[in-house]
């Protein structure tokens, strides 16, 4: 048999041998020349190493913040607060997003008004908050739970509104009563629009509570970036390594709480 | 019966009094031009809707809810896609708080019954058409009906696949002897499975003709009395199709006139 460059058996040994050999997902890649660029940048003394300290500083710190309990106490602080936040939001906003999203009229009467008011600047409206509750944690997990409300009001509003009319004929002609189309029909019918809502306003309130802790002063991973990137000598590396604390655990939450419960509906969705 | 519908400043009078038995165990189907009503009064008879005037009774009791021994099926199917099949299937005796041997037991002997035993952990996306309406059909059967309401069940399958449900129905009808109620816009559909059917008129509908259909089982649209028999509902349902139409022409030559009167002002 000839030797065969082309056709669908040197294609297929072509394609073995990639899928043999390990290859880094390309985010990885791009990971790396973005952090080998930083790194460059700070040896070559471009920038001087007090404006951007070198990459594996800040790593390094991060690693000694991570077991640090001062730190810990820190970003556990500001988890505590935020999850609080949005679970405060969920509680109110779910009872008020079915009930519009079921009721057009009342849908018409109050969407505009939350839209006006989520149309506010969140950080205007903490100025605000904190004369009026004062500094604390309380004025922090009121501000997170304002900004998560929205999120989750228009996610569900919208998902009761998609719910096909057959759904709520089969509920009835079976003949369930309001608590039973409730659990088992609407609620399950909206899953995916509650987890993309909680998503979205965990991500919201988890910003916007960085700079409540900043200006309120609460106890948190946001005081501790500006306290240190406000102040002494190896400041700079140490508030670098928060911030880099804060992406990660946006990240790790994101994928591996949100996308895990959103790919569970996806195998009926 | 009568059912108007209010949506001021217009109100659509739908069904105009309409009256006629179903009897116990019998197949009856309900054509009629699309958009005269046809759906409205199944839906009625489901109690997901009331009539304007009149009554619908079951066995003497005036229904105004839906009733424990009327089921239906939909012809979106309406299956609930975060539940598998078999879940699906005992939608109706779960909402009834029948415990859950028993459930199991009655969904896996009706899904052997639609031949999709094998099938049950499945979810319905993963499900064909025709697949959707066995469950469907085997959903609305669970919570052993006396009354089956079938509202376009076929519409929505392609033709060869409907064929065969077709037949599957008309067996179940064969055996359970429970009363079946179709509506259809599809007349062979009617034709064969019928033991009376209901012609309905244009919009507002009522009774047209009620025609019995004394055919042996099961039918071969061929047949030489089946082509009489569809010839004959065809040209009543045409009048009346040629009569909405005219009705519809003359409305559209009114609205003409008045936007020319406009323009010559």
């Amino acid at each position: 048999m000839p030797f065969r460059l082309f056709g669908p058996r040197a294609f297929h040994r072509v394609c073995d041998k990639t899928r043999r050999r390990f290859r880094p997902p390309a985010w990885l890649l791009s990971l790396i020349a973005i952090f080998a660029f930083w790194e460059s940048i700070s040896a070559s003394g471009l920038i001087p190493s007090d404006q951007l300290p070198p990459l594996h500083e800040v790593l390094l710190t991060l690693v000694q913040l991570a077991g640090t309990p001062f730190f810990i106490s820190h970003v556990a602080q500001s988890l505590a607060n935020v999850t609080t936040g949005v679970s405060l939001a969920l509680v109110l906003v779910l009872p008020l997003a079915l009930l519009v999203g079921m009721r057009s009229q009342l849908d018409q009467a109050l969407t505009p008004i939350i839209m006006l008011v989520g149309a506010l600047p969140d950080l205007a409206i903490l100025t605000f908050l904190v004369t009026i509750i004062g500094r604390g944690n309380v004025a922090a997990v009121a501000i997170s739970a304002f900004s998560a409300f929205f999120p989750i009001y228009f996610t569900i509003r919208q998902g009761v509104k998609e719910i096909p009319a057959d759904y709520f004929h089969v509920a009835s002609v079976f003949r369930a009563g309001r608590a039973q189309t409730l659990t088992k029909m609407i609620l399950p019918s909206i899953f995916p629009n509650l987890m993309t809502g909680l998503r979205l306003s965990f991500e919201f309130s988890w910003n916007v509570l960085l700079a409540v802790e900043i200006i309120a002063s609460v106890a948190g991973i946001g005081t501790f970036i500006s306290t240190n990137l406000g102040s002494s000598t190896h400041s700079l590396t140490y508030g670098l390594a928060a911030i880099m604390t804060v992406g990660i655990i946006t990240i790790t939450m994101d994928r591996a709480f949100f996308e895990r419960l959103e790919n569970r509906t996806k195998r009926w969705h | 019966m009568t059912k108007v519908y209010e949506d001021p400043p217009e109100t659509v009078t739908a069904l105009k009094d309409i009256s006629f038995n179903v009897n116990e165990g019998e197949f009856l189907c309900i054509v009629g031009p699309s958009g005269c009503g046809k759906s409205t009064l199944l839906r009625m008879i489901a109690g997901l809707d009331r009539p304007s005037s009149g009554q619908i009774r079951f066995r003497g009791d005036l229904l105004t809810a839906p009733h424990s021994k009327i089921s239906m099926v939909f012809q979106t199917f309406a299956l609930l896609p975060w539940r598998t099949v078999i879940q699906n299937v005992e939608f109706g005796l779960e909402i009834q708080g029948r415990p859950k041997m028993e459930r199991q037991e009655v969904a896996m002997d009706l899904l052997d019954m639609v031949g999709l035993r094998g099938s049950e952990n499945l979810y319905p996306k993963q499900l064909s058409g025709g697949m959707k309406q066995r469950v469907g059909i085997a959903r609305a059967l669970a919570i052993d009906p006396e009354v089956v309401l079938m509202d376009e069940a076929f519409s929505a399958i392609d033709e060869f696949t409907a064929e065969a449900l077709r037949a599957e129905v008309s067996d179940i009808h064969k055996k359970s002897r429970k009363t079946f109620l179709l509506v259809t816009h599809n007349l062979p559909e009617a034709i064969e499975l019928a033991d009376r059917i209901l012609v309905l008129s244009a919009r507002p509908a009522r009774v047209k003709s009620i025609v019995g259909i004394d055919l042996d089982r099961p039918r071969a649209s061929t047949d030489s009395e089946f082509i009489t028999i569809h010839k004959d509902i065809f040209s009543l349902l045409q009048a009346e199709l040629e009569n909405s139409l005219m009705r519809h022409r003359l409305g559209e030559l009114q609205e003409f006139r008045k936007l020319k009167d406009m323009e010559d002002r």
